[in-house]
């Protein structure tokens, strides 16, 4: 029984520190974001006074063009979700109920995708981007998000359509329904949770991607969140660092609440996508 | 006649199967193999920016890239970064997910809790810790501070700042590892620690022979996603160093995109496709060891 003791105050004592490890970033920026000085903690002389200014900056100083990185973000990361989805339901259904050569290799295609490093797309991307007239526009990022974020997308719904039973679809068919019919009636709507995990996770891949964002906008036109908290700066080249702290708790607030209001979906889904290959 | 209506049927059905992998196929070809080929393209060309002729050189700038020290720093750089990282993620990712398996007071709080660093944006997190590493009021110094300590420039020496980059990257990406171990260490039947209790084996007995090696598949899977994330390591160092003090951060990631921001696309082309085959060497070494201590 001694060991039994033991193993519960050891429990209890690493399930605080976890506690603590996991949140004391996400608070500290929390703090700071409401400091009326973010330099408080350096000089005895400056106190920890709470202010709601950072905020009232971050959302209204015109040379910081925060709301609009936060509305691109918001449309790009959207449309990116919602095609991402369709895309990857059409291809993850032909995969998993239609006969025809090579559907096979198609996982395992996409899946190998998803090693290339994003570094080796850029140089010609950037490029061919620049060729097109897009480097400052939503498609400049819309097209390769989607491509990016198709490989985990089609796993996870591809495990999820392949545990569905076929009769489902021989009994829609015999009743008359076509394919299309069969997809968007029986299986879609079965496969609701699939598709909400799938859509939460593109959606933030996409919210949080930097590289290309940084590497296709040069101003606010298409610039995002990420890109935006990257490059803040001061008049004179100091950091912000109140408003920027503002600015993350902003972006932040509504994907943690968003993880924690649908953490089973978000674990399935991570799971699905991940531990599929083994 | 029968038999030809199937196989018109099967006909039709194969071309809807290709009608409905189209939109995939397209998007995947034109944003990522086409651009991955158009890279590798150029990195055979002397390619830079402000020069109009862009003569081929075949392997010409991969041997001056092998032959630089600066690649072989960074390359060291990554691989270090991508062992040390993913080590102590895999130890603490496995602490955390053996917690969150035990019958616990408050155990969903604690599930939703670790989810929270997964959920802030990379570059947000690189932010914050960037501030709490801060020389004159960061909280790491305001801590040691109350500990009569002297400050420490986190981000100005090459071993701090190398350690710096670790730290913020493994409070970022141990949820992951967390949830996949989890969803490993709940596949494992009860029964069989049972049984071990009856033969009364030892908390660590137990451990060692039923939770490790059902484990194992698991976190060799987990291990390869993570480790291919980490050689690609860009983000999080772009923002915490640049890559500095004077180069000792710098990922290979980051030394391409210097070259790309230089204009010698030549370069750093041929810096992203050696990029892609150390990641594609260590996921084959992976699988190759994987597969061998299971058989």
């Amino acid at each position: 029984m001694r060991e039994e003791v033991l193993k519960r105050i050891l429990l209890i004592i690493g399930a605080i520190l976890m506690a603590i490890i996991c949140l004391f970033p996400f608070i500290w920026m929390i703090v700071v974001s409401f400091a009326e000085d973010p330099t408080f903690l350096g000089s005895p002389l400056v106190e920890y006074k709470s202010t709601l200014e950072n905020y009232v900056r971050v959302l209204s100083d015109p040379t910081l063009h925060f709301p609009a990185y936060l509305k691109n973000s918001i449309i790009i990361a959207s449309l990116v979700t919602l095609t991402t989805v369709s895309i990857s339901s059409l291809a993850a259904y032909a995969v998993s109920r239609i006969e025809f050569k090579g559907r096979l290799l198609i996982p395992i295609f996409v899946l190998g995708l998803s090693m290339f490093p994003q570094i080796s797309l850029v140089g010609y991307l950037f490029k061919f981007i620049e060729k097109l007239g897009w480097v400052n526009t939503y498609q400049a990022l819309y097209f390769p998000y989607v491509a990016w974020t198709l490989p985990l997308s089609l796993w996870i719904l591809l495990s999820y359509f392949s545990q569905l039973p076929k009769d489902l679809d021989e009994a829609a068919m015999i009743d008359g329904a076509s394919r299309i019919k069969t997809l968007t009636t029986i299986i879609l709507p079965l496969s609701a949770p699939a598709l909400f995990s799938t859509a939460l996770l593109v959606f933030i891949a996409a919210f949080n991607e930097f590289m290309f964002a940084l590497l296709f906008t040069t101003d606010h036109r298409a610039r995002t969140v990420p890109v935006g908290i990257a490059l803040f700066q001061g008049v004179h080249g100091e950091i912000p660092w109140g408003s920027v702290m503002a600015a993350s708790v902003i972006s932040t607030i509504p994907l943690v609440i968003m993880a924690l209001l649908f953490q089973k979906y978000i674990v399935s889904g991570l799971t699905a996508g991940a531990l599929k290959g083994e | 006649m029968d038999n030809n209506l199937t196989s018109k049927l099967k006909y039709r059905e194969a071309k809807l199967g290709y009608l409905m992998i189209l939109p995939l196929l397209t998007v995947v070809l034109v944003f990522i193999i086409l651009p991955v080929m158009g890279t590798f393209w150029i990195s055979l060309h002397r390619d830079v920016t402000f020069i109009p002729e862009k003569p081929f050189v075949g392997l010409r700038n991969y041997l001056r890239v092998l032959s630089a020290r600066e690649f072989w720093y960074s390359t060291f750089v990554t691989v270090s970064f991508s062992f040390v990282s993913v080590s102590l993620e895999t130890i603490l990712g496995l602490s955390f997910a053996l917690i969150l398996n035990e019958r616990l007071k408050g155990r969903g709080v604690l599930r939703a809790i670790v989810l929270i660093p997964w959920a802030v944006p990379t570059i947000i997190s690189a932010r914050t810790w960037e501030l709490m590493y801060n020389y004159s009021y960061g909280l790491f110094n305001w801590i040691l501070s109350i500990l009569g300590v002297s400050p420490v420039n986190w981000l100005g020496t090459p071993i701090s700042a190398f350690f710096a980059i670790v730290i913020a990257d493994v409070w970022k990406t141990t949820p992951f590892m967390t949830l996949l171990l989890l969803a490993g260490l709940q596949a494992i039947p009860q029964d069989l620690y049972e049984a071990a209790l009856i033969d009364g084996a030892s908390m660590f007995e137990r451990f060692k022979s039923i939770t490790l090696p059902l484990l194992k598949p698991v976190l060799i899977v987990a291990l390869i996603l993570r480790t291919i994330d980490a050689l690609r390591v860009f983000d999080i160092i772009y923002v915490l160093t640049g890559g500095g003090p004077g180069g000792a951060t710098t990922s290979i990631s980051l030394l391409a995109f210097n070259y790309y921001n230089l204009g010698d696309y030549g370069i750093g082309s041929a810096i992203s496709i050696l990029t892609f085959v150390l990641v594609l060497s260590f996921t084959i070494v992976y699988l190759k060891v994987g597969r061998f201590r299971r058989d």
